[in-house]
C-alpha cells in the first residue's frame, strides 16, 4: 500500500518499530507486514573478535549507555536509513525488562537521537493486536526465557504471570554439553578427535546453526520414551530408534560428527519437569490456575505462542499434547473445569509476532502521539512512566497550564486503578 | 619511529556535553561556536540514499517507495554477493510458424562466488535483462491490511472521544476535583503514558454511529497442529539444503527452512550521512550529492583550523630526571598564528591523565602561514623569526619544532602521559561583516574586509602518550 507508507494522515510520517530482544532485534516501519531486517542483538568493536550482548542487565550504566548508543546508531543508519528527528518510536519490550536498562535505552533515544516521542509496548498485548480479538494466553519463547502473561479484553492480567529460564541459551548449553561429550571431529590428518582437543570451545553460533539445521521437537510418545531412557533408574527403559546422524562441516577442514540421538534429545529440556515439576507446559496451566474463574475457558482456547524458540519443527504440535497430558493430572483436573485447549496462528511467523503488533499499533497515527511520551515530557520529569512505579503524574497533568495537581495526586494509589 | 605519529599519542579534549578525548584527526570545528566537535556530541542526518554496487544515487521519495532497496541489483540469498545477469540462447517457437524454432535469449541470475542461480529454486528465465524479476509477495498481506483498517477506526474514534471530553473538561473544574477524590470513573478513561496500553475494545463499534463500518472477522484458534512428518525421525537430512538461520532472516517475511525456497532479493542501499552542530544547527560535514565522488561540500574539519601538535622524538624517560622532547607544530590557516603553551593547574578537573610534570617554553611561538605556493618558489626569502635556539629546534615553512622538558612522577610507569593548554589566536573568516564597517563606503570596503575577522583567542587541552620508562 504505497499510500499508506508515504502519507500519514496529517502528513506525519510514519513510526518505526523496534523489539530489543536478547538474541535478535526486529526493527522496521510502522504499518508495514514485517520488519525490514532481523539482525543479532550485538555490536562489534573493532579489533575484537568476540562480539558484545547489547540485552545485559548488570552491566553498569555508562557502558550500557554506550554499547546501546552504538548499537541504535547502527539500526538507523545501517538498516532503517532514517533521520532519528523526525519519527517516532516504538519499542516492544517484555514486562519483565529491568528499569534501569528501559531508562537507559529513552536516555539514548532522546537525548543522543533527539527523537520526538517514545512508547513501549507490552509484547503479549502486541501479540493479540494481529489477530483481531480480545483475550488470549499469550507465551514468549524466547532467548533468555520463557514467559505467559494472559491478556483479557486488552488488559495484561500482571499477577498471573510465569515465567521459566528455559529458552534458547538454555537449550544451546545443553546441546553444548552433549557435543563437547559425546561427538567426534575429522580433520584433515586425523578421525575420531574429541571436541576439546579439535577445536576448544565451540563458538555459541555454531550451536545456534546446529539447533536451528538438525534438531526438532519430538512427539510426545517418542518424548516420553525418551525421558524415561534419560532417567533411566531400573535399567529397563529403551529408547527409541535414534535419527540418523549429521556430518557437519565446521570451517572447510573439520567435520563434526552429530549423533543422531543428540537431535532429538537436546529438545526435551524444554518439556522435562524438574523438581518443582514445572516445564515449559505447566506454565501455561499454573497460569490458568491463578486466573479468575470467569476468564479461564476463554483463555485457554485462545493460545498464543510467540518467539524464536516456538519456531522449532514439532514444537507446537508438543506443547499442545503436553498440556492436554498434564491438565488431567489431579492438580489441575481439580481445579480447572474447561480442558479444551485451541492455539491460534497469527498472520507472521512466531518471531516477528510481537513486531508486528507494534507495527500495527504504530499505524494509528490519531492516538500514538497521545499514548506516547514525549520528549518535552522526558526532558521535564528527567524519567518515563514505568508500571512498577507509581510515582509520576500523568502527562496531561504538566499541559494544564496555572491548574495546581490536586493534592490527591500524593496519595497511595492503591484505591485507584 | 612511525608509532609516534599513531593517532592516539596526541589527544585534543572536547568540552561537549561529556568530556571526549580524541585525536585531532577524528575532530570537527564549528567555526560558529568556535570549538571543537566529536562525532558524538553532533547529530546525524541521512544525507542521500545509493546503491552499492551500481552506484546509482535515489531520490529519498523513491527510496522510501522502494523500501530503501535497488531496483537493478539483487543479492544471493546464499552468500549475500551481488547477483549478475547472465544470457543463454535458448530455442523458441517462432509466433508466426510454431514448427520451425529459433534462438533467443533467455536472462538468468547467477552468483560469481557460490555458483547459485536462479534456477535453483525454480525461477523462469526471463526475456528481458533487468526489471522482470519480482519478490515474492507476503500471503498475509490483505489480512493485515485489514486488520490496520479497522484499528484506525477504533483510534479515530478514540480521538474524537478524547478531543471531545478536552473541551468538555474546561468547563467545568470543581466535579473533576470530586470524581477524581470518590470515583474510579475519570481515571480509568485517563490513558497514563507508561502504562500498559489500555484497550482499544472499550470503543468498540457497537455504537453504529459511522456509516462506514469496517469489522474484523476476529482469529479462529485451532484444534489441532499439523505434527512432525514420519521421515524427519528416520530419514537422513541433507545439510546443504537445509538454510542455515542467517539466510532464514535475511527474508523475515518468509524465513523458508528448505534453500528450494529462497528467492534472491534486491540489494539494500548505502546512505550518506551529514553532520550538524547541535547548538548552532549549522552543518560541518556535508557531502557530495553523487555517489561516487568522495569529496565533500563543507568540511570543516579540526585539522584546517586548528594547530596539529606531533611528537617528533623521544629520549629515554627516567623517574624524576628531567627529559627533552622534541614536539612539532603545524600551522593549518594561511596566516601566522601565535601559539602560547600552558601548563594545566594542579587542581584541574579535566587533568586525570597525567603522570608527568612538563616544563613548557614561556615565550610566545610564532607559526608562518600556511603558503601552498613556497615549496615550488625557490627564490622566496625565508621569514626571518628571531628564533631561541633553547626552544625551538628547526623552523620549516608552516611547521616548528620546539622541546619541552618531562619529568615523570611515577615510579614504573607504563605510559607516560602529560597535558598542557594551547592558547591560539584564531581569525574567523566566516563571521558576517559588521555593520560599522559597512558605513565605511566601497573604498574602505577592501581594506576593512581584511580588518574584520578578529583574532579570537582559543584554548585547548592537549595530552600526550609518551610510552613507558626506559628500563
Amino acid at each position: 500500500m504505497p499510500i499508506f507508507d508515504s502519507l500519514g494522515s496529517g502528513g506525519e510520517k510514519t513510526a518505526i518499530v523496534i523489539d530489543l530482544g536478547a538474541a535478535f532485534t526486529k526493527c522496521g516501519f510502522a504499518g508495514e507486514t514485517g520488519p525490514r531486517f532481523i539482525i543479532p542483538s550485538e555490536i562489534r568493536k573493532p579489533g575484537q573478535q568476540q562480539a558484545i550482548k547489547v540485552v545485559q542487565y548488570n552491566i553498569n550504566t555508562e557502558e550500557l549507555y554506550v554499547i546501546l548508543k552504538e548499537f541504535i546508531h547502527i539500526l538507523y543508519f545501517r538498516h532503517l536509513l532514517v533521520n532519528p528527528r523526525d519519527r517516532r518510536v516504538v519499542i516492544i519490550e517484555s514486562i519483565l525488562c529491568p528499569s534501569h536498562f528501559r531508562e537507559t535505552l529513552t536516555k539514548v533515544f532522546f537525548k543522543q537521537f533527539e527523537v520526538p516521542s517514545v512508547l513501549f509496548a507490552p509484547s503479549h498485548l502486541m501479540a493479540i493486536m494481529t489477530l483481531g480479538i480480545n483475550s488470549a494466553l499469550v507465551m514468549d519463547c524466547g532467548y533468555t526465557e520463557t514467559l505467559v502473561l494472559p491478556v483479557y479484553e486488552c488488559t495484561p492480567v500482571l499477577p498471573a504471570w510465569e515465567a521459566l529460564p528455559l529458552g534458547g541459551k538454555a537449550i544451546h548449553k545443553e546441546l553444548d554439553g552433549f557435543l563437547v561429550e559425546q561427538c567426534t571431529v575429522d580433520t584433515d590428518t586425523t578421525t575420531g578427535q574429541s571436541v576439546a582437543a579439535a577445536i576448544g570451545i565451540i563458538p555459541e553460533e555454531t550451536v545456534e546453526d546446529i539447533k536451528v539445521r538438525t534438531c526438532f521437537v519430538s512427539d510426545l510418545q517418542r518424548g516420553l520414551k525418551i525421558q524415561e531412557a534419560k532417567f533411566n533408574l531400573d535399567g529397563t527403559a529403551e529408547r527409541p530408534a535414534p535419527p540418523t546422524d549429521v556430518a557437519y562441516p565446521l570451517d572447510g577442514e573439520k567435520i563434526l560428527h552429530i549423533k543422531g540421538s543428540i537431535r532429538d534429545s537436546v529438545m526435551e529440556i524444554l518439556f522435562e519437569q524438574d523438581n518443582e515439576e514445572k516445564s515449559v507446559a505447566t506454565l501455561i496451566l499454573d497460569t490458568l490456575v491463578k486466573c479468575p474463574i470467569d476468564t479461564r475457558k476463554v483463555l485457554s482456547e485462545n493460545l498464543v505462542v510467540i518467539g524464536g524458540t516456538a519456531m522449532l519443527p514439532g514444537f507446537l504440535h508438543r506443547l499442545l499434547a503436553e498440556i492436554r497430558l498434564l491438565v488431567e493430572k489431579p492438580k489441575y483436573s481439580d481445579v480447572l473445569a474447561s480442558k479444551s485447549f485451541r492455539i491460534h496462528a497469527p498472520p507472521a511467523k512466531p518471531n516477528c509476532t510481537a513486531w508486528l503488533g507494534g507495527a500495527i499499533f504504530g499505524a494509528l497515527q490519531d492516538i500514538l502521539g497521545s499514548r506516547s511520551v514525549s520528549r518535552d515530557y522526558y526532558n521535564q520529569m528527567g524519567r518515563i512512566p514505568d508500571w512498577c512505579c507509581l510515582s509520576s503524574p500523568p502527562p496531561e497533568c504538566l499541559y494544564d497550564v496555572g491548574k495546581t495537581p490536586p493534592p490527591l495526586m500524593k496519595r497511595a494509589f492503591s484505591t485507584e486503578k | 619511529m612511525a608509532s609516534l605519529l599513531q593517532p592516539d599519542r596526541v589527544i585534543y579534549l572536547v568540552r561537549g556535553e561529556k568530556r571526549i578525548r580524541a585525536s585531532l584527526s577524528q575532530l570537527y570545528f564549528c567555526r560558529y561556536c568556535s570549538e571543537l566537535r566529536s562525532l558524538e556530541c553532533v547529530s546525524h542526518e541521512v544525507d542521500s540514499h545509493y546503491c552499492p554496487s551500481c552506484l546509482e544515487n535515489m531520490p529519498s521519495a523513491e527510496a522510501k517507495l522502494k523500501k530503501n532497496r535497488c531496483a537493478n541489483c539483487f543479492d544471493c540469498p546464499c552468500c549475500m554477493h551481488t547477483l549478475s545477469t547472465r544470457a543463454t540462447n535458448i530455442p523458441a517457437p517462432l509466433p508466426d510458424d510454431p514448427t520451425k524454432t529459433t534462438m533467443k535469449k533467455a536472462y538468468y541470475l547467477a552468483c560469481g562466488f557460490c555458483r547459485w542461480t536462479s534456477r535453483d529454486v525454480g525461477m523462469a528465465d526471463k526475456s528481458v535483462a533487468s526489471g522482470g524479476w519480482q519478490e515474492p509477495e507476503n500471503p498475509h498481506a490483505q489480512r493485515i491490511t485489514k486488520l490496520i483498517e479497522y484499528y484506525q477506526q477504533l483510534a479515530h474514534r478514540e480521538k474524537q472521544e478524547r478531543d471531545r471530553k478536552k473541551l468538555a473538561r474546561r468547563r467545568q473544574c470543581m466535579p473533576l476535583a470530586f470524581s477524581e477524590k470518590y470515583g474510579l470513573g475519570t481515571r480509568l478513561q485517563r490513558q497514563r503514558a507508561g502504562a500498559p496500553i489500555s484497550s482499544l475494545a472499550g470503543l468498540s463499534l457497537k455504537e453504529g454511529e459511522d456509516q462506514k463500518e469496517i469489522s474484523i472477522e476476529p482469529a479462529q484458534a485451532l484444534d489441532e497442529v499439523e505434527p512432525l512428518p514420519e521421515d524427519c525421525y528416520t530419514g537422513p537430512i541433507s545439510l546443504p539444503e537445509v538454510t542455515t538461520l542467517r539466510q532464514r532472516l535475511l527474508q523475515p517475511d518468509f524465513q523458508p527452512a528448505g534453500a528450494s525456497q529462497l528467492h534472491p532479493r534486491h540489494k539494500h542501499l548505502l546512505m550518506k550521512r551529514s553532520l550538524r552542530c547541535r547548538k548552532c544547527e549549522h552543518n560541518l560535514s556535508k557531502p557530495e550529492f553523487n555517489p561516487t565522488s568522495i569529496k565533500f561540500k563543507i568540511q570543516l574539519v579540526a585539522v584546517s583550523y586548528i594547530p596539529e601538535v606531533r611528537i617528533m622524538s623521544i629520549p629515554n624517560l627516567r623517574y624524576m630526571k628531567e627529559s627533552q622532547v622534541l614536539l612539532t607544530l603545524t600551522n593549518p590557516v594561511e596566516n601566522v598564528t601565535h601559539v602560547t603553551l600552558t601548563p594545566c593547574d594542579d587542581e584541574d578537573p579535566d587533568d586525570i591523565n597525567s603522570t608527568a610534570k612538563v616544563v613548557l617554553p614561556g615565550k610566545e611561538l610564532v607559526l608562518a602561514g600556511k603558503d601552498a605556493a613556497a615549496e615550488y618558489d625557490e627564490l622566496a626569502e625565508p621569514q626571518d623569526f628571531q628564533d631561541d635556539p633553547d626552544v625551538v629546534a628547526f623552523r620549516k615553512s608552516n611547521k616548528i619544532g620546539f622541546f619541552i622538558k618531562v619529568i615523570p612522577q611515577k615510579e614504573e610507569d607504563a605510559d607516560v602521559t602529560v597535558s598542557f593548554k594551547i592558547r591560539h589566536d584564531f581569525r574567523n573568516l566566516a563571521a558576517p561583516v559588521r555593520p560599522s564597517e559597512e558605513g565605511g563606503g566601497g573604498a574602505g570596503g577592501a581594506a576593512a574586509a581584511a580588518a574584520v575577522s578578529e583574532a579570537v583567542w582559543l584554548t585547548h587541552q592537549v595530552e600526550l602518550r609518551l610510552g613507558p620508562l626506559a628500563p
